[in-house]
């Protein structure tokens, strides 16, 4: 009886296995990439003191691992049986003829958060500062592909899908607003050198790597 | 070249940083490992949540799918009674459009409006 039903069931979900392990790794990569949000701000902002290190561990493994959910994502899409996508309608924006606004959005956020967040491993040749600043388009890109998943989601409606995307997007969406806020009111950033002069006693070089970083933190360049 | 020997102060500091250098590591291994562990656990949970839902016949694309063929079939038995009747009503009425009702109210209980529909333009 149980073998029966069980067949009955597999027989039913086997045509869409691959759609639904799509969709399952598209809610992973989401909710996964607003943990990293979150943490991501957390290093750079004033609420965590402390244990820096762990969290740029955190952050980026929980960045690798949403690069590895949403490669699942746009992979077993290929697989798709009512789609039937070729690679270029994955992976080139506005290719593909299905919902195209709403899937070249998650195709452009897939290729920025890859960019972005890959860079992260060469950012000694871009320049650390250069690197921070194009690091911060990151969240667009996450803005994006929330835009992506609550547009042509399939499960976008269920209250189950909205709960659960509410836990991980809340308090990203909070945190990214206080950081804002914190850039727009804080006061202008001295040039690194002329603060490393100002702030730094004469006869201690040492000290010049670390207080442009504290200068900046108040400021823009984070 | 000889290498000074180092006074036992240094040696201490060279251990400790070392020391140190391990335990950053087996924190970033242990960081690395519950990461790879919340995604499993989030995929599988994701993936058990959407199977169920597509299993007991509640799957938001196929729900959306199955409607609008039920509109579209019963759409196209009511627009097929409807030109029925008015054939009926100008007494042009073939046999071909009575068949093609019934078949296609013996065909599928899912258009079972547009079944009544015919039968309706039947009576």
């Amino acid at each position: 009886m149980h073998a029966t039903s069980a067949n009955i069931l597999a027989t039913a979900v086997g045509p869409h296995l691959l759609w639904l392990t799509s969709r399952a790794a598209g809610i992973v990569a989401l909710l996964l990439s607003s943990l990293s949000v979150c943490v991501g701000l957390l290093i750079g902002g004033r609420i965590v003191k402390g244990h820096r290190q762990e969290l740029r561990v955190t952050h980026e493994a929980l960045s690798l691992a949403t690069l590895a959910a949403l490669v699942v994502h746009g992979v077993t899409l290929l697989g798709d049986g009512y789609l039937h996508p070729s690679l270029g309608d994955i992976a080139i924006p506005f290719l593909s003829g299905y919902k195209t606004l709403w899937t070249s959005m998650g195709i452009v956020a897939f290729w920025a958060l890859a960019v972005l967040g890959l860079s992260y491993y060469a950012r000694t040749r871009i320049g650390v500062q250069r690197w921070r600043r194009l690091h911060r388009f990151a969240a667009l890109a996450w803005i994006l592909g929330l835009a992506h998943s609550l547009g042509e989601g399939t499960d976008a409606g269920q209250t189950w899908f909205l709960a659960m995307i509410a836990l991980a997007v809340v308090p990203a969406l909070l945190l990214l607003i206080s950081r804002m806020l914190d850039s727009a009111t804080a006061p202008q950033a001295i040039p690194a050198p002329q603060a490393a002069r100002s702030a730094t006693p004469a006869g201690r070089p040492g000290a010049r790597a670390v207080r442009p970083a504290a200068v900046t933190r108040a400021g823009v360049a984070r | 070249m000889t290498s000074k020997p180092r006074t036992a102060e240094q040696l201490d500091a060279r251990a400790l940083a070392r020391t140190r250098l391990e335990a950053m590591r087996r924190r970033t291994r242990r960081i690395r490992r519950s990461v790879t562990g919340l995604a499993l656990a989030l995929f599988a949970a994701s993936f058990t949540i959407v199977y169920v839902q597509l299993a007991s016949g509640h799957d938001p694309a196929l729900v959306a799918s199955a409607r609008k063929r039920a509109a579209a079939a019963s759409a196209a038995s009511s627009s097929a009674g409807a030109s029925s009747s008015s054939a009926a009503g100008e007494s042009t009425t073939t046999g071909e459009s009575f068949t093609t009702g019934e078949s296609s109210s013996s065909e599928s209980g899912e258009s079972s409006t547009g079944a009544s529909a015919v039968t309706t333009s039947q009576s």
